[in-house]
């Protein structure tokens, strides 16, 4: 009985911090999140997993030559034949692969990250919000 | 003729130098286990809930939730333990949450889910769940442990 009541106690004291940190805590979690997509990953995620994930830029040879996310590899539906062997080249087994196209909108990501899981690649994530989303980061 | 009075040798006579020493290592480490990993992940409650949600068992806002009140429950039980203090109720606790996130990592790993631990925040990543499984399984021994020290 006596462990259960100072079990109770330490519950109630530590609502004290979790209240101030739901408060005033700059890094915590949203409360409702924008329902993702099979598949999908959010920016934030991402960029939470650190430097262990090969970017995959789905959109065509001239946007990706105007801009890209830095280390990203250019892999579209076009030169697939062409592209895909660079891939494999830079890309480790176990690795992180996220895809992004231009935007929410757009579907070449969605149809890459099941060309690629097709051929065995895994695991493959589609960045939510695309090319956009990298751009608008805070 | 006067009873000869037996005095029982006391628990903490019997009880050798060896294991009193060896509970006070895993008190340790258990203790400070918890407090590191609260700590870790108190610093991003954000990136903890994300963490949270790739065990799909929970709706976000739980998840956002537990990201916020966790990481104060394991640093409070973690702190307590490895002072001596509440001792009773912070190793009920961290028995409960072993069993917790054993279940948690078992499920994840029943459901093929490619996903990391999330048990140290940020701190390590790319952990998968088969090592924390085990590690988890060890600290349940250790709590075990701590069960039996007497008092």
């Amino acid at each position: 009985m006596r462990a259960l009541r100072q079990a109770l106690l330490i519950l109630l004291a530590a609502l004290v911090p979790a209240g101030l940190t739901a408060a005033f805590h700059p890094r915590r979690a949203a409360w409702t999140q924008d329902k993702l997509l099979p598949g999908e990953v959010e920016l934030q995620t991402v960029l939470a997993w650190g430097s262990d994930v090969l970017w995959v830029d789905a959109r065509s040879l001239k946007d990706y030559e105007a801009e890209h996310v830095p280390g990203a590899i250019l892999l579209n539906l076009e030169d697939w034949e062409q592209l895909f062997p660079r891939f494999v080249d830079q890309w480790r087994p176990e690795q992180k692969v996220v895809v992004y196209c231009s935007s929410t909108s757009c579907e070449l990501s969605h149809e890459v990250a099941e060309r690629l899981k097709a051929n065995g690649i895994a695991p493959v994530f589609v960045l939510k919000g695309g090319w956009e989303a990298w751009k608008n980061r805070k | 003729m006067e009873e000869q009075k037996v005095i029982p040798a006391s628990r903490g006579t019997r009880w050798p130098n060896i294991a009193k020493l060896g509970c006070v290592l895993v008190r340790v480490t258990v203790g400070a286990l918890f407090v590191f990993a609260g700590a870790t992940k108190a610093y991003d409650p954000g990136a903890f809930a994300i963490e949270i949600q790739r065990y799909q068992l929970v709706p976000w806002i739980v998840a956002a939730l537990i990201s916020v009140y966790l990481p104060w429950l394991e640093m409070l039980t973690g702190a307590l333990l490895l002072l001596k203090r509440f001792e009773r109720g912070a190793l009920l606790l961290t028995t409960l949450l072993l069993l917790i996130f054993t279940l948690a990592l078992a499920s994840a790993m029943f459901r093929g889910l490619s996903i990391d631990c999330g048990c140290f925040g940020k701190a390590f990543t790319a952990t998968g769940t088969t090592v924390p499984l085990l590690r988890n399984l060890l600290l349940l021994v250790f709590t075990g442990i701590l069960w039996m020290e007497p008092r």
